[in-house]
């Protein structure tokens, strides 16, 4: 049996992007429609036959239900859905893993698409299938990279062991990003050791994103990225276009950029403010808690930020009510419409220049310009530019959905899963998942992507367009940067690796919501044998969680084990203590080993860093 | 030789905020900031010069003058061809401690010859107007303590900071002549055969 099988390595089994606008006669083949299937080598009739049924059933439930599906659920699959106009993304994993993570990785494949290539409808107008086919891979690729069956439930930046770095390092990598704020064209960077996350300013999705591309650099890193890529300044710094979308964009300009040095040691100054944090370092501990007690905080940070102007005015999301109810009044104002297109235009004169830039000459670099202008038309329908998740409202339709499907289709194999996802948008596991979708669909704002190599380190920064041709400003960025760079790459390759310590007679995972992190003592090898329950049980536990806001804390048993699981805005955390006989006997029991879990995690998680206090 | 670019690792020592930072921008950027915040650790910057026909790659490693930072920077240490010592003439206990500064690094870059380093001591802030270090009281301590080259310097406006890396740069091409003298005589060429004694004994 299939279910029984250890979980494929793999985290998705299937996935593909179907164009219905290409298969509208009778007659039309549907293989037209197939923009990409994975796996690639997949005979094209059963190509065929799975992109013509789920799509049909996609836009049939929707139709019936006038709201879109999101999950699919069949014996031994499960499928997140998207459907854009015209296009129909289908994610497939094993029914084992959470519904709300397909559906995250879904979306998260769709969002990377569109940060490095813009719309989706546009890439493809303006590139051949094969190009983009190469990157839809490459993209699913690196978010199955590596992955723990762990990582497949959380989707998780990667960062440095913390516990093995000296914080001042870290405080170091925060200073160096801080400095290149200095220049006004910088909105915000990170700092990549090994493909591991040092310090970042961005939201932990943005992060995810940037992290793609440092990979691919990294391992073409024999040849510096192309001839035309490189700038004047040096040889190891590079830049792509990449797009934002609106929400982003905001988030990153409403972030209160502390001048010069003015320390990031004192968060209940910006706390308050704004919710979005620039630095991942020392002082994070003392905002999240502050973000704790924020009701408002059960939702991204910009979404909370931008939601308001959805409703009052889908159709033009520029106006000036809707970033009024956006903006901190002592933050700077976002974006008006007159400077944007002002910005779109010069990104359009400038696309000539940063275009020599652009590694992957296959076009990201004149998109950008009409793209934006065009996407500001209320006939435009670049939905692609916010693909995160659902809006609350959509999905109560959705659950409705649910309902009318099961009992008027009542299909024998499918049901859809609206419910299951529902939550997922109300408290997005991580942050920023859940922007609102516009109908209209949002527009994509080009922007670029700097990035400095000094051996395994990377600065990685998203900057104006202008940026690359301001001389005086990549100077600056460069001079001022170049030697902290080097010294903080010769301190963290010198850190010894850690011996990893005998594992301790517990198991414990512990998801950081805000900051998008994985704690874990399991080892990465996937299928370790006494793991396996945990993995499940931390799988059944997270699905609880996303799906019911008001469960605090839950234990899962089986005859041999428990499982506890705790879940607050800010994290979750499981925990399993091995050994020691489980007093079950089935009825409620004041000696029932599983009831002293909650303050054995406490105590054990404390030496990780874990505070459930 | 001529030809040949050696990499030189030169390392600055010397309390917090004495301006060990912007001798190294200003010599390598030739750019001052007078906002710079401390030094976390180590940081370094590589600058390729001509000095008497060598061509050589100056790794100029500025370091964290504050005591906290010990355990960051002193890993750093071992390897350094030359240290230049700095200190602010503003500030008499940045001048004190130079002999702090300079057993730290004898003990942590483990020199085996401590008499023989090449040490250049650096009197930085000579544009500030109330100094509290004078020239003489320097120079006497670094005649006292190896006969050292002094230069007063100013990364703010550019005195003699280049002069102060050149030096550096011949004193260590100094240093490795000598022992490039001295490694020819005292070695016994192995490939040498020593006909004689084919002779004698056949």
């Amino acid at each position: 049996m299939a279910e029984l099988m250890t979980p494929d390595s793999r985290r998705c089994s299937y996935f593909f992007l179907y164009d219905g606008s290409k298969v509208k006669g009778e007659g039309d083949p549907t293989r037209d429609g197939i923009c990409y299937f994975y796996p690639e080598e997949t005979p094209l009739d059963r190509q065929e036959l799975l992109c013509g049924q789920l799509a049909g059933v996609g836009r049939c439930v929707s139709e019936v239900s006038s709201s879109p599906v999101r999950a699919l659920r069949l014996r031994h699959n499960k499928y997140a859905i998207r459907m854009e106009d015209d296009f129909f993304w289908a994610l497939g994993c094993s029914v084992e893993v959470p519904t709300v993570s397909v559906c995250e990785l879904l979306d998260q494949l769709i969002n990377l698409f569109c940060f490095y290539n813009g719309p989706v409808r546009q890439s493809y107008q303006l590139n051949g299938r094969e190009p983009l086919a190469a990157r839809w891979a490459q993209y699913l690729s690196h978010l199955q990279s590596g992955s723990s069956e762990l990582q497949h439930i959380f989707s998780c930046v990667r960062t440095m062991d913390s516990t093995n770095v000296d914080p001042l390092l870290l405080l170091k990598a925060a200073l160096i990003l801080q400095a290149c704020q200095r220049c006004p064209l910088v909105l915000a960077g990170c700092i990549l050791f090994r493909g591991r996350v040092v310090s970042t300013q961005m939201s932990p999705e943005l992060t995810m994103k940037v992290m793609v591309h440092e990979s691919e650099t990294y391992a073409t890193s024999h040849i510096p990225s192309g001839p035309g890529s490189s700038s004047s300044v040096a040889p190891s710094v590079s830049s792509t276009t990449v797009f934002l979308t609106l929400s982003e964009l905001q988030d990153l300009q409403a972030a209160p950029v502390d001048k010069p040095f003015s320390s990031r040691s004192t968060p209940h100054k910006d706390a308050p403010m704004k919710k979005t944090r620039l630095s991942r370092t020392l002082s994070d501990m003392a905002s999240t808690e502050s973000d704790t007690s924020d009701p408002a905080s059960d939702q991204a940070p910009q979404k909370t930020s931008f939601a308001p102007c959805l409703s009052e005015s889908e159709s033009s999301m520029f106006s000036p009510s809707a970033s009024q109810s956006s903006t901190d009044p002592s933050n700077p104002p976002p974006h008006s419409p007159k400077p944007n297109s002002q910005q779109a235009e010069e990104a359009a004169l400038d696309e000539s220049h940063y275009h020599s830039f652009h590694s992957d000459a296959d076009g990201g670099g004149p998109v950008c310009g009409e793209e934006d202008r065009s996407a500001r038309g209320p006939g435009s329908q670049l939905k692609d530019g916010d693909p995160d998740a659902v809006c609350e409202t959509a999905l109560d339709r959705e659950a409705e959905t649910g309902k009318e499907e099961s009992s008027s289709g009542g299909g024998s194999e499918e049901e859809v899963g609206g419910s299951a996802v529902g939550p997922e948008a109300e408290r997005g596991p991580a942050p920023g998942s859940g922007a609102p979708v516009d109908p209209a669909g949002a527009p994509l704002i080009p922007m670029t992507l700097y990035l400095h190599r000094v051996k395994s380190l990377v600065l990685a920064l998203l900057v104006q367009p202008h940026f690359l041709s301001d001389t005086a400003s990549v100077e600056e960025v460069y001079h001022s940067s170049l030697a902290s760079l080097n010294g903080l790459e010769a301190h963290l390759r010198s850190i010894p690796p850690r011996v990893p310590g005998a594992p301790g007679p517990y198991l414990f995972a512990h998801f950081d919501r805000i900051q998008g992190t994985l704690t874990t003592n399991l080892s990465g090898r996937p299928g370790g044998a006494p793991q396996h329950p945990f993995v499940r049980a931390t799988s059944l536990l997270h699905s609880h969680f996303c799906n019911t806001e008001t469960l605090q804390e839950a234990i899962i048993r089986s005859a041999g084990a428990a499982v506890y699981g705790t879940s607050s805005v800010a994290q979750e955390t499981y925990f399993q203590q091995h050994g020691g006989s489980l007093r079950n006997s089935g009825i409620p029991n004041h000696q029932d080993s599983a009831f002293s879990l909650p303050s054995k995690a406490r105590h054990r998680l404390l030496k990780h860093g874990v505070n459930l206090l | 030789m001529t030809t040949k670019t050696s990499l030189l690792k030169v390392i600055l020592l010397g309390d917090g905020g004495v301006g060990k930072s912007s001798i190294m921008n200003r010599y390598v950027t030739n750019k001052f900031d007078a906002h710079l915040f401390h030094t976390i650790g180590v940081e370094f910057l590589n600058k390729d010069l001509e000095v008497d026909h060598h061509q050589v790659t100056l790794q100029i490693w500025d370091t964290a003058g504050q005591e906290r930072f010990r355990s960051l920077r002193t890993p750093f240490y071992r390897g350094s061809d030359c240290c230049l010592l700095t200190f602010s003439v503003d500030d008499n206990q940045s001048f004190l401690n130079l002999g702090n500064w300079k057993k730290e690094f004898i003990y942590y870059a483990d020199v085996k010859e401590p008499e023989k380093f090449p040490f250049v001591v650096l009197g930085n802030k000579v544009d500030v107007t109330e100094r509290q270090v004078s020239t003489e009281e320097a120079q006497r301590w670094c005649q006292e303590n190896g006969d050292y080259p002094y230069y007063e310097t100013s990364a703010k406006d550019a005195t003699n900071v280049a002069v102060a890396f050149e030096e550096a740069v011949r004193r260590v091409l100094a240093m490795d002549e000598r022992t490039d003298h001295l490694i020819p005589t005292d070695t016994v060429k192995l490939h040498r055969k020593p006909r004689s004694a084919v002779a004698c004994c056949s």
